[in-house]
């Protein structure tokens, strides 16, 4: 056990997830190094708020969540929720602790199209979660899953169906349920609209937040659409080739951002009034592989603001005003 | 939480605007627009008929030999024998029907046995993979290499030394069983390897699944489509196999098979061709018939094909 701050539900402490890199030799194969993926990565999110990670492809957000999760196994760090130590409790082994704390934290997946089993009714999904946990007895099962799907805004008689004979949004919502099930306080939405029509982005969105108020869940939620982020997060983390280059409150970040990736990535938001001028910053070149990163500034081939320190030092994330962290040497000074 | 949802009202009565449809469903009509398919099935269907009903239907005992007596041995087909009779005036016809039987039992039999093995090293290895993968492939790469016909001869004359007594099918089936399940298994292991990686099973693990549900429940119904097809041709190869055993003499003397009626026929082929033509057409009917029923079945289970 550990003692949080008040308020705080998850803290994550130097996380770090490395892939091997292997090449094929002639009979065996050795690693060459190693992905990068997630790299000392540190922050907490406090109960009921919504912590938005955002950051281009490959900057290990779901990498991140899902070794928060214990679904990727970490390369060392720690993650506390409810001062229970995770990782310990998923290497003890103890199927109750396990269970458990597997209840407490869920996962929405990104792709709702591959993330339920072609092959299981939308009943057998969503009943599938009081089968393993056994939470509630068994004669209340199809009842609680009725309550559930009208919950998330399906009807009776979807759950006799497959997953195939759904739209993307309605697969979502199942997904949706089917986390639910479990009754859990915290919940990792890994770009859960990315692959939905537009026009049903709004919906699945404001079914998350309507859920989050009805049952004071906290959500981590992934995208690398910054609309959505900043309509429905508290606070936003900014992630770069597997690092938190920035985290504040939500509005502080977009109005003052203070690292030079934020800045450009915020730029690139479409405004909604045509005509008007947006000054979008351009970034030179490509993120730097992941294999065997830069020991220097991780940012610095792309940064325009370089002073000769960048090439020297790795930037540690600090804190320069309230609530309002970044990995910059230039971060204190006002960059235009 | 659980106080919101059971302040909700209880359940009403499903209503349904159409009939949900399963994937196997939808497997199902596709099979039935495919013409070969369906024909292969009910070729099979006409074997399975002849392999349970046989006795019945069958115009002479196994046995019998009253053509013998009567001096009619190798007879051409006529009314009375309509594929004439054998050297000491059996049936022809109704060997063949009685031959129906244990070539299904063998090529059944070893299909889903060698299945059994191969789903099980199949599954262990690819959804665990790491060590316990390389070891098994290794593993199944000696079954692999090896020269079954070969091996399955010396095996079946060893076994047949010291049983003196027939022996039945079940050496045969055990046999084939066993030398048959490496390429299968490594067919399932890529599959396996290939489902491991879905989002659903990571849903599973997510809500805390264990390995054995996650197999069972998760993956192995997402096999099953392959099981069925790599079954039935299978058994078109066990067919074969067994025939071309009981051909060289590798059976049990006492069941009447298609190999040992060809190979019975041979020393008066010229004169007699009915008494070896017509099993041999039994068995090229017979496996044809699992092969365009496999294609049929493999055309309409095949996931990237499903609309």
């Amino acid at each position: 056990m550990k003692e949080l701050p008040k308020n705080v539900v998850l803290e994550v402490e130097h996380l770090k997830k490395l892939f091997p890199v292997f090449e094929k030799g002639i009979l065996f194969s050795h690693q060459t190094g190693s992905i990068h993926a997630c790299d000392n990565v540190s922050f907490k999110v406090e109960k009921g708020k919504t912590l938005g990670l955002v950051g281009e492809s490959g900057s290990g957000k779901t990498t991140l969540a899902k070794t928060i999760l214990y679904l990727f196994h970490p390369t060392s760090g720690q993650v506390f929720f409810e001062g229970i130590d995770v990782f310990k409790t998923f290497r003890s082994k103890n199927k109750q602790d396990i269970l458990s704390l597997r209840r407490k934290m869920q996962y929405i997946f990104q792709d709702p199209y591959s993330s339920l089993n072609p092959r299981m009714t939308v009943a057998d999904i969503i009943m599938e979660p009081y089968q393993i946990h056994r939470h509630i007895p068994k004669k209340e099962w199809p009842i609680r899953m009725y309550e559930l799907l009208r919950l998330v805004g399906l009807e009776d008689y979807h759950s006799e169906r497959y997953p195939h004979e759904f739209s993307g949004g309605q697969r979502q919502r199942v997904c949706i349920a089917r986390a639910l099930a479990v009754e859990p306080e915290f919940l990792i939405a890994d770009e859960p609209v990315s692959s939905l029509d537009v026009s049903i982005r709004a919906q699945i969105l404001n079914l998350l937040g309507d859920l989050q108020s009805k049952f004071n869940l906290t959500y981590i939620y992934i995208s690398h659409d910054l609309s959505t982020v900043r309509h429905i997060c508290d606070e936003v983390a900014v992630m770069y080739l597997g690092r938190i280059v920035e985290l504040a409150e939500v509005n502080e970040l977009f109005e003052s951002p203070r690292h030079p990736y934020t800045k450009a990535l915020i730029s690139a938001v479409p405004t909604s009034k045509p005509g008007q001028k947006s000054n979008r910053i351009i970034l030179p070149g490509e993120v730097p592989s992941p294999i065997n990163p830069p020991l220097y500034c991780r940012f610095y081939p792309r940064c325009k603001y370089h002073i000769p320190i960048c090439k020297k030092k790795d930037p540690k994330l600090e804190e320069i005003l309230n609530k309002h962290y970044v990995s910059c040497f230039r971060g204190k000074e006002k960059l235009d | 939480m659980s106080k919101d949802h059971t302040k909700k009202e209880m359940t009403k009565k499903a209503v349904k605007t159409s009939k949900p449809i399963s994937q196997w469903g939808i497997a199902w009509k596709r099979f039935k627009k495919n013409k070969a398919a369906l024909a292969g099935l009910f070729i099979e269907g006409i074997i399975l008929f002849m392999a349970i009903f046989g006795p019945f239907i069958a115009p002479y005992p196994p046995n019998d030999i009253s053509a013998f007596m009567e001096g009619r041995t190798r007879e051409a087909p006529s009314w009375d024998h309509l594929m004439g009779t054998d050297y000491t005036g059996h049936d022809v016809f109704s060997q063949i029907i009685y031959g129906a039987a244990p070539a299904l039992q063998v090529g059944v039999g070893a299909a889903v046995f060698s299945m059994v093995i191969a789903v099980l090293v199949g599954s262990i290895a690819g959804y665990y993979g790491g060590k316990i993968d390389t070891i098994l492939m290794r593993f199944s790469e000696v079954f692999l290499v090896m020269p079954a016909f070969l091996f399955l001869i010396v095996l079946l004359k060893v076994a047949m030394t010291i049983t003196v007594a027939g022996f039945g099918l079940g050496l045969t089936i055990l046999v084939l069983g066993i030398l048959g399940w490496a390429g299968d298994s490594r067919a399932i292991r890529a599959e396996f390897l290939k489902l491991k990686e879905y989002e659903f099973v990571t849903a599973a693990k997510c809500l805390g699944a264990s390995n054995r549900r996650i197999i069972f429940k998760h993956i192995l119904p997402n096999v099953l489509h392959l099981i069925i097809v790599l079954i039935t041709s299978s058994i078109a190869i066990n067919v074969i196999l067994e025939a071309g055993l009981s051909f060289l003499g590798f059976s049990d003397p006492n069941i009447i098979t298609w190999g040992r009626m060809i190979a019975y026929s041979l020393e008066a082929i010229r004169g007699a061709w009915w008494q070896g033509v017509f099993p041999g057409l039994a068995i090229v009917v017979t496996v044809l018939g699992f092969n365009i029923l496999g294609d049929g079945l493999r055309d309409a289970l095949d996931p990237r094909l499903r609309e």
